[in-house]
């Protein structure tokens, strides 16, 4: 399998090239910050490390197939004494004082952190332009957002300046931007990696998400995160997942789509041909192709922006300046709370929590807050019943191909409603990987709850048949 | 307790409004029919069994760690945080 990790590890433990070598190429490719893809460089630490690996290796000893490779993190996750920004003005001078579970078990691997990347401030966004460092340019075309919100991890990888990045996926946000950069990217199910030392924004569906350039990195990376954290009560005991397993691609018999997301206008018509064409090569598989009927995306969309902003104004509401994070001093306490969170909050993040708090206030919990987690109730009844029909579902990333930097900034409703293909599979805490393949922004592929490693079967199957 | 609160101080953001935008998708919200009306979460309950809660216990953090948490203080005196004053209502 074509692994990006498998190849280093054997160019490292041959000695053809060494760590600090190869971790320094990829600091000066970053350094040069051309997609706007770094918030901050963790060069001394990583170079020390790499000394660390190289050492190890002249003394013959044996590393682990994670030492020594360089990956990204969204600079939304811990590291403790590393800048953590959440690309907002708010924390810009924030350092972590202790590390994210996810993180400390690749770095408990060997892998060395090489990059905090931008990325939408809070994760609010999808085009990784509502950040104070700059918009994130496309790998593809730099004239076009780098999607979001985990858009600087999904370019670094893309342009092979990080071997994979570490995204963080609420609505779509690993998804969308590897679909818009060509790279794979994987939203596990809920609760299968730790949320411990992720910054929070919407904690129902939360997910920690691997980014590479293969299903096999995908899969060592996945397999390195999962497991129970007692640090985050929501996780579960998940077994490892086999390379063999995911190989053996005769298993899944029955592939399910969504008429509804292909016959909308919304649609671009290049996305619903090239999916189409996708679902006719399935078929030429023999795989049997069931077309399933599901929610209309304004509804997804609505349920999902709905719970998220209620659970972001209440995760948001510690960020008032008095314990960490920039504070604008004014005539007492609360005056300085208003004024510092009206000043170093995005106008994004500041929609998103009165959102929030409009749906929790009395009167509107009823009709709009209570209603939405009923409507996530029949998503997820929906799904359930899909899955007792088919193996697996398979969708378009986004509607359409990746917009102008400026343009989303303009539209905050058209930038949610881009949401349309992956906040239902949020909402029902299903395992979804983007594979950069079908169409101009890739596929998703979603398998019943704890069922990840179909999806990477699946995956590896698609490889070979589109 | 009567007092209506309006979203700017809910927020505690000054001169927040209700966004056209965020409305359009509640109002989406308001004429949904979901086919159940239990709003008690039954199909994703991520809720821990009482014989899986962690153990009650105090962890001391390590000297890194509480010498990152003051350096995050905005204003720090003596080694207490300061304040500009303290709500008085």
């Amino acid at each position: 399998m074509d692994s990006q990790i498998r190849k280093i590890h054997q160019q490292l433990v041959s000695k053809q090239i060494s760590c600090v070598d190869l971790i320094q190429e990829k600091l000066n490719l970053l350094k040069k910050n051309s997609y706007n893809s770094v918030n901050s460089l963790l060069d001394n630490t990583a170079l020390e490390a790499a000394i660390k690996v190289d050492t190890k290796i002249a003394n013959n000893e044996t590393i682990g197939l994670l030492e020594g490779i360089p990956f990204g993190i969204k600079d939304v996750y811990m590291v403790q004494g590393t800048y953590t920004t959440a690309s907002s003005d708010l924390l810009k001078n924030y350092k972590s004082a202790y590390t994210a579970t996810a993180i400390q078990k690749l770095l408990d691997a060997g892998a060395i952190p090489i990059v905090k990347e931008n990325c939408d401030s809070f994760g609010h966004g999808s085009s990784s332009e509502n950040t104070i460092f700059g918009a994130v340019k496309n790998a593809n075309n730099p004239n076009l957002v780098g999607g979001g919100s985990s858009g600087g991890s999904a370019v670094n990888v893309a342009k092979d300046y990080t071997v994979f990045s570490i995204g963080g996926d609420t609505g779509g946000s690993v998804r969308q931007p590897a679909g818009y950069n060509s790279v794979y990217g994987l939203k596990p199910t809920y609760g299968r990696i730790s949320r411990y030392g992720l910054m929070a924004y919407a904690s129902s569906t939360d997910c920690v998400g691997p980014i590479a350039k293969s299903v096999e990195d995908i899969r060592i990376v996945l397999n390195v995160m999962s497991g129970k954290d007692i640090k985050d009560q929501t996780t579960y005991a998940s077994s490892e997942i086999s390379e063999e397993n995911i190989l053996n691609t005769n298993t899944i018999k029955t592939v399910g789509y969504f008429k509804n997301f292909i016959e909308s206008d919304a649609i671009n018509t290049q996305i619903k041909s090239d999916f189409l064409a996708a679902i006719e090569k399935i078929k030429a598989k023999c795989i049997e192709v069931k077309v399933l009927d599901f929610f209309e995306s304004d509804t997804l969309v609505s349920t999902y922006y709905t719970l998220a902003m209620a659970e972001t104004a209440s995760n948001l509401s510690r960020l008032d300046g008095s314990n960490y994070g920039d504070r604008v001093d004014n005539k007492n306490l609360k005056e300085s709370y208003a004024i510092t969170r009206s000043e170093k909050f995005s106008e994004e993040t500041k929609r998103r929590i009165v959102g929030g708090n409009q749906v929790l206030s009395q009167g509107f919990s009823d009709e709009i807050y209570l209603k939405g987690l009923a409507l996530r109730d029949s998503i997820s009844e929906n799904f359930e019943k899909d899955f007792e029909e088919v193996d697996i579902i398979i969708s378009p990333v986004t509607p359409n191909t990746p917009p102008k930097i400026g343009d989303s900034l303009k539209d905050p409703l058209a930038m949610y409603l881009s949401d349309a293909y992956t906040v239902g599979f949020s909402l029902g805490q299903l395992p979804t990987l983007t594979v950069p393949q079908g169409t101009k922004t890739g596929l998703q592929i979603t398998a019943a709850k704890n069922n990840d490693e179909l999806v990477l079967k699946f995956a590896n199957f698609l490889k070979d048949t589109i | 307790m009567s007092k209506i609160m309006t979203v700017d101080v809910l927020s505690s953001i000054k001169g927040a409004q209700p966004s056209e935008a965020v409305n359009k998708l509640f109002d989406v919200i308001k004429n949904a029919q979901p086919t159940n009306n239990n709003s008690f979460n039954n199909n994703h309950n991520n809720a821990v069994s009482l014989n899986d809660l962690r153990e009650d216990v105090v962890i001391e953090s390590t000297t890194l760690e509480k010498q990152i948490i003051k350096e995050n203080f905005p204003k720090e005196k003596n080694g207490y945080l300061v304040v500009s004053k303290i709500i008085e209502e």
